[in-house]
């Protein structure tokens, strides 16, 4: 790497940095202020008299269990990821590596529905949910999510770049197709799989549309349904919105910063090159 | 004079000569079998439940500071009716209409809800919801016993399938604080258009723009309405087969939103909630706003604030006002214990809609709205003293589709985007072809 | 290169048949797909194809009729005298209009941003945290957070700025908004995918640039580019289909104002099928919708399989 000039490099990161952190840092100190000083002109940058009164609205109410919502948000969001990986990683390595007659149909099958705009499945999805029995139950969010068509898309494109020859030795070995799955491709795919997880996760974790469709239950809701709930009732109120948001942001923005490592620098030192 | 308007003074004149006989006999006529698609509900409506214990499931869209009021309701009547079990869903309104069809329609549709007046005829040709037409009957609710447009717009085709809770007009809120730094009297809020712009004037001589006008919905459109109906118009013909709004009427009224950002009395490009969020930071002084808003301002302890009726800028007094209905949904199997039950729930929370109104909502129910209890609210009283100035749109099914046309309308005026007349007319052009599909969709 | 994305390159005959890897039971590969595609086939493929049918009637699942209207739906966006047919053009454009500015933003600024945080410096990791931070958060709290920072008359921005913008009200201002918004939220995604293919570009491909001095724009013109070819088109097809989905961002920031002028494909189509229950015509216009994509994604496909060929 060449050497760079270390004030002028940290100064454009910097900038840089506070142009995708200052709104964040915004709604922070917002959710902390009142009401009224929360859209005070001209604003104040500080909340003059800190209140934690936004956060005591949205969890002092028994009818909107943030906690069970937030519980259910992880298991949701988890188990679709691992669904995620298991099935898509299996029909990714078929599609990348394996010869079968129908190979390029279903391939093409599966990648022309990532055109089709999700909300023309909704209807015809919730009367099969329904039929499944999976209406009002986690099931629901973590099931159908699974179809996409991202991660097989995705996992088979980087099944494509792995190297053959460690594959190869694998047969030479007399190992099996699942074997050499199982024993070379999947280690060799870690930041693959990572990021499929970590992507899964985050957009299952952020759905708000088909969840508020699919369940009923207060004690069913996950996050967003659960938070949409109380930001309608206080739609001016913008302590109550921010803090609202935070709740859901920060386990996010958490995850993400303990899975980068994995996801990003993984890819380099997965032995791809040889 | 408009359809609409002969239509309400009719009715108005019935209720008072046996109209409600005649209403009634309209309903023993039996609803018609081809749009219901909910099927009948014949169960006699009892005003007390002796079957077997049951569980009702209530949903509705009451997040707001209204939520705890009815859920405070709930609990009473369930501690004071053992033998029924109410447990009360809330989501957020566009949520949950697209959701209880969505739960109906698959047999997983709670057993009591309530809609807004517009949904109702939508609701009921979709076979969402079950008439209602023998709990009226059964408790001999009239229509004087409501208000005549409130009780009659939970009617389709000839069948009731819906039964007030409250009405929740516009009401013309001011900052008393801004008032006075114009030097204008907080006690006398202005009544006329000659006053009002008398006190924009004095304010913008201050340099304040005192009365924020937003191209938005909430609450632009509503605005637009009221002022349209006080002009003399109206946004559909009766049959709502025809878009009327961009008539003289609508010019009129939308012009004198419009004006309001050319002489500067608003700022240009006011965004959703800004006019009220201005309200409360003392940067606006006058703001029409539904009586919800009643809650959201007394979170401010320092804020002066009044509510008065909307003043009068055409020719007649008029207000837009929405309305909560009990409605109950359709099953996939039959429950007659349930459905008893659920009217005597709607029949109680009616008679104690009291505790409702201090959510900060005017009771559909005229003998509680006359009780000295409700005239102790003043800024409910204030607002619900609008009761016989009140609109609702043309009980038809898909109406809210066209609905849309006119809030684009505003929204294209006020923005500038459209002259005003330019604006509606394009609008209604629109709005003629929705509802020439609807009528054809819902067979009207 | 076998880490070639185009779906026709699958057909060819690998280059090395000699190595390929036969001990697979005719069952095997089935087996493999199968978890997979019973649930796509279940909660895509169905409702997909449940989707066309519905585009043939007049569909609303409520009501018991639901007539068979044929290519009627389709006709009605073709005519201009139909109900739906501005509302729908208006919203396609507006979608355009969305896709065309974002996407060369989408490629380019996180590019820029990835070739910053490929070098090794302290800290490197929190930048990296920092510039994906805003991808993590949902649509919903972008959306309120940019409406309340970006209100015309009230918001922060226009506090700050010295010359007040109408950001969500008015033209151009609310494209700026919009654009702006979905570049400072989703940058991060491309970006760490461009991180991905940057780091798999072999080191010593740069040395050799080095010790043949083409400079800087040589060597990323020779090296860097070809490098990221794979991840390039991923990334432009996937930045085109995110971009033409586009829905939250409107439907919360503008509503879709001036007019209708902001609101996108997706809104108006939300609006006709779940709002409207015209669920026929709504899918009539999520499957022009498609076929356009479909089209457009074809034209890149070959657009990149060109520059391979050159």
């Amino acid at each position: 790497m060449r050497r760079v000039r270390p004030i002028a490099w940290y100064t454009v990161l910097i900038g840089l940095s506070l142009v995708f952190i200052a709104p964040l840092v915004w709604m922070l100190l917002t959710a902390f202020k009142t009401p009224g000083e929360a859209t005070r002109v001209p604003p104040t940058v500080f909340p003059q008299e800190p209140t934690t009164s936004a956060f005591d609205t949205l969890m002092g109410n028994d009818q909107t269990p943030v906690l069970r919502w937030f519980l259910n948000s992880v298991l949701a969001a988890t188990g679709q990821a691992l669904l995620v990986l298991a099935i898509a990683s299996m029909a990714a390595y078929a599609l990348a590596r394996l010869e079968f007659r129908f190979k390029r149909l279903i391939f093409g099958m599966i990648i022309a529905t990532l055109f089709i705009p999700s909300f023309v499945l909704i209807i015809p999805n919730f009367l099969i949910v329904d039929r499944f029995g999976m209406l009002d139950t986690l099931w629901a969010l973590i099931i159908p999510g699974a179809a996409g068509a991202f991660g097989v898309f995705f996992l088979r494109q980087f099944f494509l770049g792995l190297p053959r020859e460690l594959e190869e030795a694998a047969v030479l070995e007399g190992a099996n197709s699942w074997q050499i799955f199982t024993r070379v491709v999947l280690p060799l795919s870690k930041p693959a799989l990572a990021t499929l997880a970590v992507i899964s996760f985050l957009t299952n974790w952020n759905d708000f549309i088909w969840p508020i469709y699919v369940l009923f239950s207060p004690d069913q809701f996950t996050l967003p349904p659960g938070l949409a709930i109380l930001q309608g009732a206080y739609t001016i109120n913008y302590p109550v919105i921010m803090a609202g948001a935070l709740i859901a942001s920060i386990p996010v923005l958490l995850l993400f910063v303990v899975a980068q490592r994995y996801v990003i620098e993984g890819v380099s030192r997965s032995g791809l090159k040889g | 004079m408009n359809l609409q308007f002969s239509r309400r003074g009719l009715l108005g004149l019935g209720a008072g000569a046996g109209g409600a006989v005649l209403l009634s006999a309209c309903g023993d006529s039996g609803p018609n079998e081809k749009v219901t698609g909910g099927g009948q509900n014949a169960a006699p409506a009892p005003t007390a439940y002796t079957g077997p214990n049951v569980a009702l499931a209530f949903w509705n869209g009451f997040t707001g500071g209204d939520g705890p009021f009815m859920k405070k309701l709930v609990d009473q009547f369930n501690t004071e009716h053992p033998n029924i079990k109410v447990s009360m869903n809330t989501y957020q309104w566009a949520d949950y209409y697209q959701k209880v069809p969505a739960a109906v329609a698959t047999g997983n549709g709670p057993d009591l809800g309530i809609m807004h007046v517009d949904n109702v005829a939508t609701n009921a040709a979709r076979g969402v919801i079950l008439p209602l037409e023998d709990l009226a009957k059964a408790l001999n609710f009239k229509a004087e016993d409501f208000s005549p447009p409130v009780w009659n717009a939970g009617v389709y085709n000839n069948t009731r399938y819906a039964i007030p809770l409250d009405v929740h007009p516009l009401g013309f809120f001011y900052n008393k604080t801004v008032m006075e730094k114009a030097g204008l009297d907080p006690s006398k809020p202005p009544a006329t258009d000659e006053e009002y712009k008398a006190a924009l004037e004095q304010m913008k001589a201050k340099g304040i723009q005192g009365d924020w006008v937003t191209p938005f919905e909430f609450t632009g459109s509503m605005q637009f309405q009221s002022l349209l109906w006080q002009f003399g118009g109206n946004l559909f013909d009766e049959q709502a087969t025809k878009a009327l709004y961009a008539e003289q009427p609508g010019v009129q009224a939308l012009t004198w939103m419009t004006d309001h950002v050319k002489n500067g009395w608003s700022p240009k490009n006011v965004a959703q909630d800004a006019d009220l969020v201005a309200f409360r930071n003392g940067k606006n002084a006058f703001n029409w706003n539904g009586i919800w808003t009643i809650n959201t301002l007394k979170e401010d302890k320092n804020l002066q604030w009044g509510v008065a009726p909307l003043p009068q800028i055409g020719t007649q007094k008029a207000a837009w006002a929405g309305s909560h209905q009990f409605v109950q949904f359709k099953q996939k199997a039959k429950d007659e214990n349930k459905l008893a039950a659920g009217k005597v729930f709607i029949n109680w929370i009616s008679q104690h809609s009291i505790e409702w109104a201090k959510g900060g909502q005017v009771p559909a129910r005229a003998e509680i709205r006359d009780s000295a209890e409700f005239k102790a609210l003043p800024e409910q009283a204030a607002i619900g003293s609008q009761i016989d100035d009140l609109h609702f749109l043309p009980p038809k099914p898909g109406i809210a589709d066209a609905m849309a046309t006119v809030v684009t309308a505003i929204n294209e005026a006020v923005l500038g985007r459209k002259e005003p007349a330019k604006a509606l007319s394009d609008g209604a052009a629109k709005a003629n072809q929705l509802l020439e599909q609807n009528a054809k969709k819902y067979g009207s | 290169m076998a880490a070639d994305l185009a779906v026709k390159e699958q057909a060819r005959t690998e280059p090395r048949a000699g190595g390929r890897i036969r001990r697979t039971g005719t069952l095997t590969p089935y087996l493999f797909v199968l978890p997979y595609f019973v649930v796509f086939a279940t909660f895509v493929l169905a409702p997909a194809v449940y989707g066309l049918w519905i585009s043939l009637h007049d569909w609303d699942y409520l009501l018991p009729g639901k007539p068979f209207v044929g290519l009627d739906n389709y006709k009605a966006l073709f005519d201009s005298s139909s109900a739906v047919f501005s509302f729908f053009w208006e919203s396609m454009s507006a979608t355009g209009i969305f896709t065309v500015l974002s996407v060369p933003l989408l490629l380019t600024v996180p590019l820029a941003i990835a070739l910053m945080l490929n070098r090794r410096f302290p800290g490197r990791t929190f930048f990296r945290a920092v510039y994906f931070a805003p991808y993590v958060l949902g649509v919903a709290v972008i959306g309120v957070l940019w409406r309340f920072l970006l209100d015309p008359n009230l918001g922060v921005v226009n506090a700050i700025l010295p010359g007040a913008a109408p950001w969500t009200t008015a033209l151009p201002w609310a494209w700026v908004t919009l654009v702006g918004v979905t570049v400072w939220w989703t940058l991060g995604f491309n970006a760490v995918i461009y991180l991905a293919g940057l780091q798999d570009i072999p080191r010593e491909l740069y040395e050799a640039a080095r010790i043949d001095g083409g400079g800087k724009w040589a060597e990323f013109r020779h090296v860097t580019l070809p490098g990221l070819r794979p991840v390039l088109l991923f990334v432009t097809v996937n930045t085109i289909l995110v971009s033409a989905n586009m829905f939250g961002q409107s439907y919360l920031i503008t509503q879709g104002a001036p007019g209708t002028e902001t609101r996108t494909a997706i809104m108006y189509i939300a609006q006709v099928g779940l709002a409207d229950y015209k669920m026929g015509s709504a899918a009539a216009m999520s499957y022009l919708l498609t076929v356009g994509l479909l089209l457009i994604s074809a034209i890149v496909f070959r657009l990149f399989r060109e520059k391979d060929a050159s």
